[in-house]
């Protein structure tokens, strides 16, 4: 067995330590080291975006990075994106809201892109439609989360 | 319109209570990743479980070697056929299906051994070190080959299953009245769910004398019988307890009792608790898709423009295990012809073993496939007699006058298919226009459904449904139901119909995922019925609750207790408003009086007749229509659809909850869109070859078109305040508007689904843009094909 490495996180605000075999996911850290089971797998293949987190401020697919890879970076899961006032953040908000939430299983996933994108700053409907596209969902058919993230910061169509 | 006389939960003449719009009780635990799904839960010890299966579609077992396997670290359990306590067996209908395999497997995927280790890691390489030797026979992969002599037989007795039938008129006598007939044969592809969190379940036992199975799953009844089953327990010592589900679509309706059993017998020898959580790739190759169907046609119109009889022969792909096949087959038999007036019908219906994927429950339950040729075929007639799709649909389809289905049933009034036509086609007037770009072309399709609401006659023993439900001594009150939430909406539809017939705010009452130790069996999760049953059944319950709780009310009151009315948070003097006291206050005196403040409910459908060997009589208890309306944009050159925006016009009896409503018109149509377009499960002799997001082609936001809706509420149905069922009529007529769009928009026929590049390009043949560099041999590596 390979030596076990040292990961160093600003986990959700807080420094975290783990020690963790080379080939370990981020998503298995997260879920059963420090766990964060919030970030859900949907295919283990970077094809669905529901284990989606954010590193170092943006959204990458927790299933295809190497836990041993992130050792001094900042990690964010849906857990995080609350508020330290514990106020839900604007895109998780607009989702409910929205009615963008059905079976709840790409939610988190959506809710840290939707953090992502808000925090960009995108304007028009087609390329916020873009930019969560990495997100699967087969329930809301994603009027719903499309119209939360429009809620949540995008400015209106056309205003730029 | 308004279906207030003798809507199911009302006094006669009552208000109806308004529509609800406030948010999910569900949505904050899952926005916020609170929400604990199955593959969340751990225990300590708990075990991970891994299933050794057949990569081949029909083989004999030779040898199954374990010992490798047994003696890896880690490894706790490495269990096969010999090892099951009880009946080996986890057919839903039929007893043709073993858990695991015992001499023969008949289809990939088909489970031999099961391996429970300490991680999930050592599971994997357990299997690995299992070597399994299969010495293949002959197979079977087409439904209509499997029906031939000498076809390869998948069990013994042959491979026709069963067919189902509708007669009805003379159709000899009416084919010579058509000037138009029109013959074809459709080849309909299946469709795999692809709901987003993968079949998982968690075994805790307790010795040997009952388990407990924490499960994702539409019917934790089902779960409960099959782990019973297969462990030799009584279905009192089975607990079954639904977790948080991640979509199901029909795929989590009879699937999860076989990964259920597994983890169940794992942890039955082990004695400890077993997860089993199924990757993406063994999701997709081992559960149940929506049938492949082949689907021909011969029907006839006159020149009047109406129709004369239709003629139906589906072949239903079943796999290798019935299933529910023959259910699914029972709907598919009866909705062959859609919402039209035809005087002499003659469908059959045959659900035939195949080697192929496991054909199962999905969205619609057969009335999709069936409802693209029907649909398709509409058009065709009316391409042939020089009508516009529209008005031929006009001079046929069901209204009050004309409202005999093809199953004789006589529909109730007011039949609104024409309403949803005319409305939908309005609507689509009012929009602009779909922009093309250069090389585009823009068509317009309709699809229409008449959906059957709740189970067909022949699951009609399992259309019941159980509930509690519990006042609080503050006022609040918890509901038990015995449906399930799966993403649909259930929980929020079940917390407006107690919320408004107990008149306390939805926020004072909690719904709780089912228990089968808490409620009886309520049959399963489908067929558009849970907010119909559950909340029929919640209803009920509550009519009971006030028989202890309204003299309470009244004594608070000083009036008889007939007079106490339950609104607004308050127990009322009806007609006057003003003398009210707090349902708190109410729920207070009870629990200071030591009164009963629970009760139960009990919901089933009323008995109907139904003949199967004519198809003739009470299929379904009652009706909803609805009607869609799509506009695409085809990229003839590279045979590319896109749906830009889809009309749907439903008949919902009454609006429960608008935006449970709405979220799931949407889903259905994007999930139908999507099996309309991209969906094709690449199936080479029973192997799935593209288990993968990346292979098997789900829509993303990029593909979602804009959705108008209208719900058309009066038609009143047999669910709480007269509602309607949603989850499947949401799906059905998309697909069969989203072909005809493509058709109208290439000016071709189109004989396949789903519509995917190569079946456009080739289908366009000489029309296809760059159809001329066929015609030059010397540039064979430039040609298309």
């Amino acid at each position: 067995m390979a030596e076990p490495v040292r990961v160093r996180l600003r986990l959700n605000g807080e420094l975290r330590e783990f020690s963790v075999p080379p080939g370990r996911r981020l998503l298995d850290l997260l879920r059963e080291d420090a766990g964060l089971t919030g970030t859900k797998e949907g295919c283990g293949a970077g094809e669905c975006g529901a284990c989606t987190v954010l590193l170092n401020g943006r959204p990458v697919t927790s299933c295809l990075v190497l836990a041993a890879s992130c050792d001094g970076c900042e990690v964010t899961t849906v857990e995080g994106l609350l508020a330290a006032t514990g106020e839900p953040h604007p895109v998780q908000r607009a989702l409910v809201e929205a009615g963008g939430v059905q079976c709840g299983f790409c939610t988190p996933g959506l809710a840290v892109t939707g953090a992502a994108i808000v925090a960009r700053g995108v304007g028009k409907a087609p390329e916020r439609s873009r930019l969560i596209s990495g997100n699967l969902c087969r329930c809301t058919g994603y009027l719903t989360v499309l119209e939360a993230l429009e809620r949540a910061g995008g400015a209106p169509d056309g205003a730029e | 319109m308004a279906p207030s006389e003798g809507a199911p939960g009302l006094p006669r003449a009552e208000a109806l209570p308004p529509t609800g719009h406030h948010p999910r009780p569900d949505a904050w635990g899952k926005v916020l990743g609170q929400t604990r799904y199955v593959g969340d839960l751990s225990l300590p010890g708990m075990l991970h479980a891994a299933l050794v299966t057949s990569n081949r579609a029909s083989a004999r077992v030779r040898a199954l070697e374990l010992s490798a396997a047994r003696s890896l670290p880690e490894v706790v359990a490495v269990l096969t056929a010999a090892d099951v306590p009880g009946a080996n067996s986890v057919g839903v209908i039929f007893p043709d299906q073993p858990l695991l395999a015992v001499d023969r497997v008949r289809m990939v995927g088909e489970r031999l051994a099961l391996v429970a280790a300490r991680s999930r890691e050592a599971a994997a390489a357990a299997v690995g070190a299992v070597r399994v030797e299969l010495d293949p026979l002959p197979s079977v992969h087409d439904p209509v080959a499997a029906l031939a002599p000498g076809a390869p037989l998948v069990h013994e007795g042959g491979n026709l299953i069963r067919t189902f039938q509708v007669v009805r008129g003379d159709v000899a006598r009416h084919f010579r009245r058509a000037t138009v007939v029109f013959e074809a044969e459709y080849r309909i592809g299946g469709q795999e769910h692809a709901y987003l969190e993968p079949q998982g379940c968690l075994a805790v036992p307790e010795g040997r004398q009952r388990v407990t199975v924490y499960a994702s799953c539409q019917c934790p009844f089902y779960v409960q019988q099959a782990v019973a089953r297969v462990l030799g327990l009584s279905l009192a010592a089975v607990r079954v307890i639904q977790t948080p589900t991640g979509g199901g679509f029909g795929g989590k309706e009879d699937y999860p009792s076989e990964p259920a059993a597994c983890a169940a017998l794992l942890a039955w020898h082990t004695g400890l608790p077993v997860r089993l959580v199924y990757s993406r790739e063994t999701d997709m190759q081992l559960s149940s898709k929506r049938h492949a169907m082949v689907v021909r046609h011969r029907w006839g119109a006159n020149g009047a423009g109406k129709l004369c009889f239709a003629e139906v022969e589906t072949f239903m792909d079943a796999g290798a295990y019935v299933g529910l096949s023959t259910v699914v087959a029972e709907r598919a038999n009866v909705s062959a012809i859609g919402p039209y007036h035809v005087p002499a019908v003659r469908v059959r219906t045959h659900v035939v073993y195949t080697n192929n994927l496991f054909g199962g429950a999905f969205r619609g339950f057969g009335a999709p496939q069936v409802s693209v040729a029907g649909e398709a075929t509409m058009d065709a007639l009316a391409r042939r007699l020089g009508l516009d799709p529209v008005e031929f649909r006009r001079r046929n389809v069901l209204d009050d006058r004309r409202r005999t289905t093809c199953t004789g049933t006589r529909l109730e009034r007011p039949v609104l298919a024409r309403q949803c036509l005319e409305r939908a086609v309005e609507l689509a007037a009012t929009t602009p226009p779909v922009a093309a770009g250069r090389g585009e072309k823009v068509g317009t399709g309709v699809g229409l459904v008449l959906y059957g609401c709740n189970l067909h006659h022949g699951g009609q023993r399992l259309d019941r449904s159980s509930a509690v439900v519990i006042l609080q001594p503050d006022g609040s009150v918890v509901v038990r139901v015995g449906l399930t939430e799966m993403g649909q909406g259930l929980l929020v539809a079940v917390q407006t119909v107690a919320a408004q017939a107990l008149g306390v705010p939805p926020e004072a009452v909690e719904v709780c995922l089912p228990d089968t130790s808490t409620v009886a069996d309520s049959g399963p999760t489908v067929a558009s019925r849970g907010a119909l049953a559950a909340g029929r059944a919640v209803l009920d319950a509550v009519r009971r609750l006030r028989r202890r709780l309204d003299p309470v009310a009244a004594e608070l009151l000083h009036c008889p207790p007939r007079q106490v009315e339950l609104l607004g948070g308050h127990a009322r003097v009806r007609g006057e408003p003003e003398r009210a006291v707090p349902i708190a206050q109410v729920a207070a005196e009870m629990a200071a009086r030591r009164i009963e403040a629970i009760a139960t409910g009990w919901y089933r459908s009323r008995p109907r007749r139904f003949d199967a060997a004519s198809g003739q009589g009470g299929a379904y208890d009652f009706y909803a229509v609805a009607c869609h309306l799509a506009q695409v944009v085809v990229d003839a050159e590279l045979g590319l659809v896109r749906v830009a925006r889809v009309v749907a016009v439903h008949d919902v009896g009454r609006v429960l909850h608008r935006p449970a409503l709405e979220g799931q018109i949407h889903g259905g149509i994007v999930q139908g869109m999507g099996w309309a377009t991209s969906e094709r499960l690449a199936v080479r002799e029973g192997r799935l070859e593209n288990p993968s997001f990346t292979d098997y082609v789900i829509p993303t936001a990029s593909d979602a078109p804009v959705v108008e809706i209208e719900a058309i509420e009066g038609a009143a149905g047999r669910g709480p305040w007269g509602s309607k069922g949603i989850g499947e009529p949401s799906l059905i007529p998309t697909p069969a508007a989203v072909r005809n769009a493509v058709c109208d928009a290439l000016g071709i026929e189109l004989f396949e689904l789903p519509l995917v590049p190569p079946v456009i390009v080739a289908a366009l043949g000489q029309r296809h843009p760059f159809a001329w560099l066929r015609e030059q041999p010397a540039d064979e590596g430039v040609g298309v094909r």
